[in-house]
């Protein structure tokens, strides 16, 4: 059988050295059948292949190792293999596979799952992304690897770096996948699935927000369980952030409406317990609900929806109130007694999300009016950068229009259609 | 012909019932446990101001509402039923009249006096009466078939009405309904179209479907120039009546202000539509509606100023009392007699289910009101004019800065209420900063959205792995299945 290896390698030599990759792609995407079969000579094969003038070829046969059943012994040095590749891969070349470069990243990333080691490939990860990208908003399906890595180590600084640019592209993955865009739509949701799990780990809620968003409304035909998570978190970070559910946009797939939405009914009655702005029915919810939102991993965020509510009424009573007794509060809010309402008022003075001032004396609470927030140069320049941010986006839409119009195939139909009419003009005209 | 009435009793035997539970209004079934203590109703007045059903249904409201006039509210009913043919109504109201009379209220020698002249079940009146109606029914029938193979469109017509018209007086709204509709095909002028409007408004009332009510006020109303081919009296009339259904079927589906306007054109002099209404009833709900949903500015030009709504005051005394109380800011002595009319309008069928909201309506806006020329009221001061206490009063209150009705803060200490100073500065900048914000996640989506497009990105059921989804709900899915998709 080694012949069957050795002519792969001369191909693969041949071929690179020709600079013909695109038939060396097709070539290797025959021919992994053959590498998978010869299993325990790939290491030979490597050895005798180079990874800069070669990348296409390694990336192969890398594959071919993952897709083996796993020798324990033999683990640590396949991951060291792939980090030396992917570190020192040629760009270039690999752009040309990408849906064989990103495989060999999602089967690292499973495999580092598998041992529990996810801190270790989120650094290369990195570095794949930043091999496989032609510019840093382009988004490819590495990145919910790398996220879900992040997830798993509790590490999300590196995460962060590629969540807090803006997607604007999408890596062409599947140009010789023969599974279409199902393939694509799976990690795309699992990123903003992730992504917006991490923001909301970190306590950024209007970004959290965003990302379970774009989740929700992707274009679907049918329910996926990744968009039905992210509906469930949307409706509570929704909640955590506005204190109700914000209108879901109206592109969204009519899947959402007709299928998750009653798929997500404990929510739904969690919303609509905390509308009502009464903790007791908000708590006896959440009690009856309580094992779907365990089963769900939700319960936490269930728990600081119930404690939004406290809070919410406070800041309710500072818009009615300039004083009010620390009873009173209690008893309005919901709160067993005077101490619980100074605990959570002096916990909101402190984060400033309510201007008062506590007197012990005689247990009166004094609500002031928000100090004025906005003087100060400090604000102009906020607002100035808020003004380059908008007219930005305003240039880019600008750009992203212009484009279309000069889109060949846009200009054909558009023209076309005028070419039809006008004939039919001219005849008038005779 | 024995059959067709075996039919429309069997029918008939739900009607009555349905005053009670109208299935489109909930809350009358929430309201129908309460119990009227002390109305200062004069029974007798009241009946003679109605007729037909609209007399049996509302006496039936009070017998189930009201312990006191009971008694007399079904004798009253049974002797007006036994001028129609509406024998299972009949035989309802004896049911009811049996149970009073076997429990009666209070055991002594009154229940004993009145005993004497309850009148007893008249099973030959029954008979009888159930025959003569098949007779007339089938004698209706055969006049028809016989127009209907002359084919005059006319006498077709009148036929149905006819019909209609017996039908409804058994008691049979269903199948009146039905007969009136279907002489709509025969109508060859505008006034017979209005008047085929107005017998189904009619029947469509008593079955409480209050939007077929709309419909048919409207094409009335827009049926072409009713207005000329009639003299100018009669068309006031039909102007009237149609405005009182519409003020009905609005007040009945809670849109209380639309109501009032509609009851607000209703002419006094032409109002005779003894079938739904009275005229007191239309100045009553029309005044409260006007009062729970008017500003100060409307209440002044539409209601007391109004040269025709005027006379319809005149006939409720109290109301126009409340109504310029609350105009001249004696909110205290206007709530107090509000509170007095409250038992009789809980009487009232077509009222009594909105009478808490209109109420709380009106009290609220006589809060605002209160409130809008000062800078900072005392509580307890104001607390005495809306006879509550402080903190009641306090509550009420918070609501309605809550809903931002009053631009207010309370202090609770000092139980003073202070008005809000709205510093427009840093509004705009929150409105604007939150609007730029707003603008850059919309866009930044859009852009995203574009993407996702182009590539054509799409949630669609796996071909060759079903199970593949499934395995990615939680925060670490195992992606070993991404094998099985390139493949």
């Amino acid at each position: 059988m080694a012949s069957a290896l050795e002519q792969f390698v001369n191909t693969v030599r041949t071929l690179s050295s020709q600079g013909n990759y695109r038939d060396l792609c097709d070539y290797l995407s025959k021919s992994n059948e053959t590498l998978i079969k010869n299993g325990q000579h790939l290491d030979n094969v490597l050895e005798t292949l180079d990874i800069q003038q070669h990348s296409l070829g390694v990336l192969a046969v890398l594959n071919a190792k993952y897709n083996l059943p796993l020798v324990n012994a033999t683990n640590e040095s396949r991951f060291k293999q792939v980090k030396d590749f992917i570190l020192n891969c040629n760009g270039e070349q690999i752009r040309l596979a990408p849906d064989l470069f990103a495989e060999l990243c999602h089967l690292v990333t499973a495999n580092l799952t598998e041992q529990k080691q996810a801190i270790k490939g989120i650094s290369l990860l990195q570095k794949a992304i930043s091999k496989l990208q032609l510019y840093d908003s382009q988004l490819t399906s590495i990145h919910a690897d790398l996220c879900q890595l992040c997830l798993l180590a509790k590490c999300f600084k590196p995460a962060l770096e590629i969540l807090e640019i803006d997607i604007t592209g999408i890596c062409q993955e599947n140009v010789q996948g023969q599974s279409g865009s199902h393939f694509d739509a799976k990690y795309f949701l699992l990123y903003y699935y992730y992504g917006g799990m991490i923001y909301l780990a970190l306590r950024n809620l209007d970004r959290s927000l965003y990302f379970l968003e774009v989740a929700i409304t992707t274009p679907a035909q049918e329910v996926s369980h990744i968009m039905l998570e992210s509906y469930k978190k949307y409706i509570l970070v929704s909640l955590l952030l506005h204190g109700k559910i914000l209108v879901i946009p109206k592109y969204a797939s009519r899947v959402v409406n007709r299928f998750i939405k009653p798929l997500s009914q404990p929510y739904h009655e969690l919303t609509s317990g905390f509308a009502s702005n009464n903790s007791a029915e908000l708590n006896m919810i959440i009690n009856k609900h309580n094992e779907v939102f365990a089963r769900d991993h939700n319960l936490g965020l269930v728990k600081q929806v119930a404690s939004v509510l406290y809070k919410k009424n406070i800041q309710r009573l500072t818009k009615t109130f300039l004083t009010l007794s620390l009873s009173d509060v209690a008893s309005r809010v919901g709160l067993p007694g005077p101490n619980d309402a100074e605990n959570y008022i002096l916990h909101m003075i402190e984060d400033k999300q309510i201007y008062a001032t506590i007197n012990q004396k005689d247990g009166m609470v004094i609500f002031r009016d928000e100090p004025d927030k906005y003087g100060g140069p400090e604000v102009l320049k906020g607002l100035e950068a808020q003004l380059q941010q908008c007219m930005e986006l305003d240039k880019q839409i600008l750009a992203m229009d212009e484009e279309i119009q000069v889109n060949p195939q846009y200009v054909k139909k558009a023209t076309g259609l005028q070419e039809d009419e006008q004939p039919s003009k001219s005849t008038y005209a005779i | 012909m024995p059959l067709p009435i075996q039919n429309y009793l069997y029918e008939n035997a739900v009607e009555p019932m349905q005053v009670d539970a109208p299935p489109e209004d909930n809350e009358n079934n929430e309201e129908e446990s309460y119990i009227v203590e002390n109305p200062t109703l004069d029974l007798e007045a009241y009946a003679n101001s109605y007729s037909g059903l609209a007399k049996l249904y509302r006496l039936i409201y009070i017998v189930d509402h009201c312990p006191s006039l009971r008694l007399e509210a079904l004798k009253t009913a049974i002797s007006y039923v036994m001028t129609t043919y509406n024998v299972n109504l009949y035989q309802v109201l004896h049911q009811k009249l049996a149970e009073v009379v076997t429990v009666p209220l209070l055991p002594d020698v009154a229940a004993q006096s009145t005993n004497q002249d309850v009148p007893t079940i008249d099973s030959s009146w029954m008979e009888t009466r159930s025959k003569k109606a098949a007779l007339k029914l089938e004698k209706l029938d055969n006049d028809l078939k016989n127009y209907k193979s002359n084919a005059i469109k006319e006498s077709v017509r009148r036929g149905h009405d006819d019909l209609g018209d017996h039908y409804l007086d058994c008691g049979d709204l269903s199948n009146a309904l039905k007969c009136y509709s279907r002489a709509r095909d025969y109508c060859t002028s505008s006034k017979h179209v209005v008047n085929m409007c107005l017998n189904v408004i009619k029947v469509s009332v008593y079955l409480q479907n209050w939007s077929h009510v709309l419909s048919y006020v409207s094409k009335a109303e827009s049926t072409p120039d009713h207005s000329e081919s009639t003299t100018k009296d009669s068309f006031q009339v039909i102007l009237t009546k149609l405005k009182c259904a519409a003020g009905l079927a609005e007040l009945a589906t809670k849109k209380y202000k639309s109501a009032a306007k509609h009851f607000l054109q209703a002419n006094l002099d032409h109002c005779d539509f003894p079938e739904l209404l009275s005229p007191s009833n239309v100045s009553m709900y029309g005044g409260l509606c006007a009062l729970a949903t008017f500003d100060r500015h409307e209440l002044q030009k539409n209601v007391i100023f109004s040269s025709s709504f005027k006379l319809f005051l005149e006939l409720e005394p109290q109301l126009r009392d409340i109504i310029f109380k609350f105009y001249e800011s004696k909110y205290a002595s206007c709530l107090k007699l509000l509170d007095e009319i409250k038992d009789n309008l809980l009487l009232d069928m077509y009222i009594a289910p909105h009478v808490n909201t209109l109420y709380t309506q009106i009290r609220n806006r006589a809060l605002i009101q209160y409130f809008s020329p000062y800078l900072s009221a005392d509580m307890h001061k104001m607390a005495a004019a809306f006879n509550r206490t402080v903190n009641a009063l306090e509550d009420e209150l918070m609501q309605l800065i809550l809903d931002g009705q009053i631009q207010a803060r309370i202090d609770s200490h000092n139980k003073i209420l202070f008005a809000k100073d709205v510093d427009q500065r840093s509004t705009t900048f929150e409105k604007s900063l939150q609007m730029g914000k707003e603008y850059q996640r919309r866009t930044r989506m859009l852009i995203l959205r574009a993407a996702v497009l182009k590539n054509k990105i799409h949630v669609k059921s796996p071909q060759r792995e079903t199970s593949g989804q499934s395995g990615e709900v939680t925060v670490a899915p195992g992606t070993s299945t991404v094998l099985t998709a390139r493949n």
